[in-house]
């Protein structure tokens, strides 16, 4: 067999403007990212604190595409732990979400408290006669591998890497300015939606670092006037490795006449004679101190935190192996809502996830993209918009987000040679 | 209503063997700690284990399932990952037979 060298460098170009296909569909490179992305250096959105306010609540979710439990522990701090059984493997926690104090393997019954710390074992010191353990056992040396926690303004994230930065400083003092301006306030989680797509993580991450496509595909934005190539804008990424980012496209007062403005641009998906029955779905109460329509900001791997309007979400990005993530959408409003305000975030909700009004078309074109690249490997894409304006930030019509993206990818998975078969 | 029912004789209940037996259907341990008698629903109230096949140490038996513990007199839990307590039940003996209170 001959052994194939691959190098991830090779596959991204310096500048990350062009990018091989193959990093859509290799189960090789897939494989690469858990171990150097999701394991690496990297916080990992988990949830939010107020899916799991109350002591022994907890929630299942992933790193990457393994199994973590996040949990509230006794004395109110967080914990997570990989859903695996320090016994035979198994995972532990079956549920969703819930309620306990010691967690219980079905297997062979192991049962863990909030932190992940073995408690005790079915028949240690066995019965009637029949023998348990060895006398060397000692449970403290079978606790769940538990990882690294940390929560800011209330998301909770976890890493495996004991290298990562703390969190604050990984976040970066210009995102986590905007993750302040979303959460500004004690916040109540209001449920989620959950969707899985047949295409790579990484196109959805593409995605939300490009407000090039946003006025193009989303025919909604468009025809009723959310989101338009001419309103201010606002795109930026982290100051420290670009691989986070923020897009804001600004309400301005001027903007009653955005109509008149919008139709002479004459673009395409401009749908004169389309009307809502009901507009109040279009309705902006303004609650922020710069009043945007959109608010899309991704904080790699597994975080985008979204105001459309007033609907608030963390969005949870989730791989399921090459061809295929899952999406996870927290809702939330803030504690102190008017049951107003609640019902127009509820109502709002229509605009986003799996069946939104928006955010339908978007898992569409990812797969759009996996399907029509699957056979191309070595092809590459072209993400040159407004490449040669790059220190632009006031812009929709950029895909400078996406290329430090790439850039920021290429520098974490760095240089690896491996030999297929070896 | 509670009435008292017969459930073993007193010789047969030994220090740090557990005693299983049954009242009116309810499934009850009985332990002896020195001179006294006591006796607890045989049910723990963290995993579906029986008390009677646990271990007893210092006043309390520990769960056969997850070495939690209960206080034998109490049936108050002692350590993780036991949180609630286990109904323990007055005993009386009356001519060498053991009566539980139910």
């Amino acid at each position: 067999m001959i052994d194939e060298v691959f190098n991830p460098q090779e596959l991204v170009s310096t500048d990350g403007s062009q990018v091989a296909y193959e990093v859509f569909s290799s189960q090789e490179i897939y494989d690469l990212e858990q171990e150097r992305i999701f394991r690496g250096p990297v916080w990992n959105f988990l949830g939010l604190e107020a899916e799991i306010p109350n002591i022994g609540d907890f929630k299942s979710t992933f790193v990457g595409d393994t199994p973590v439990v996040m949990t509230r522990t006794e004395d109110g701090g967080l914990a997570a732990w990989v859903n695996r059984c320090a016994h035979r493997g198994a995972m532990v926690c079956r549920e969703l979400r819930g309620n306990a104090t010691s967690h219980n393997c079905v297997y062979h019954q192991w049962s863990f408290d909030t932190k992940g710390n073995l408690l005790g074992v079915p028949f240690r010191r066995g019965q009637k006669g029949q023998a348990g353990m060895p006398p060397e056992f000692k449970p403290s040396e079978h606790n769940l591998h538990q990882l690294r926690v940390e929560s800011f303004r209330g998301l909770v994230f976890a890493t495996f890497s004991a290298e990562t930065v703390p969190l604050e400083e990984y976040i970066g003092t210009t995102m986590g300015g905007y993750i302040k301006r979303v959460f500004h306030k004690p916040v109540e989680y209001l449920g989620c939606t959950r969707q899985f797509a047949n295409s790579n993580w990484k196109l959805y991450m593409e995605n939300v670092k490009d407000p090039y496509h946003a006025s193009l595909l989303h025919l909604f934005h468009t025809t009723f006037n959310i989101f338009r190539v001419g309103m201010k804008a606002h795109c930026e990424t982290d100051e420290n490795h670009g691989l986070h980012s923020i897009i804001m496209a600004i309400k301005e007062n001027q903007d009653a006449e955005a109509g008149a403005d919008y139709k002479e641009q004459k673009i395409r998906s401009y749908q004169e004679g389309f009307e809502l029955e009901d507009d109040s779905i279009l309705a902006l109460i303004e609650e922020f101190e710069v009043v945007a329509t959109n608010h899309i900001q991704p904080i790699f791997p597994q975080l985008v935190v979204q105001q459309i309007h007033n609907t608030l979400v963390a969005r949870q990005l989730l791989p399921k192996g090459p061809d295929k993530f899952e999406l996870v959408f927290h809702f939330f409003g803030y504690a102190d809502d008017t049951p107003e305000l609640r019902k127009l975030r509820i109502k709002q909700a229509n605009l986003v996830g799996a069946a939104g009004y928006i955010s339908m078309e978007d898992t569409e074109a990812t797969e759009l993209v996996q399907r029509g690249t699957v056979r191309d490997g070595a092809a590459r894409s072209y993400i040159n918009m407004a490449k040669h304006q790059d220190g632009q930030t006031d812009t929709l019509i950029t895909e400078k987000l996406i290329r430090s993206f790439w850039t920021g990818y290429r520098n974490l998975m760095g240089e690896v040679a491996t030999g297929a078969g070896a | 209503m509670t009435m008292w029912y017969a459930v073993a004789h007193e010789s047969e209940i030994e220090d740090d063997t557990p005693f299983a037996t049954e009242a009116k259907g309810t499934p009850l341990a009985l332990f002896r700690i020195g001179g006294a008698i006591y006796a607890l629903y045989d049910l723990c109230s963290h995993g579906a284990a029986r008390l009677s096949d646990g271990f007893v140490e210092d006043g309390c038996v520990e769960c056969p399932l997850h070495q939690g513990l209960i206080a034998i007199a109490t049936g108050e839990p002692r350590s993780a990952p036991i949180t609630e307590p286990v109904t323990a039940y007055p005993v009386r003996i009356v001519d060498g037979q053991v009566e539980v209170e139910l």
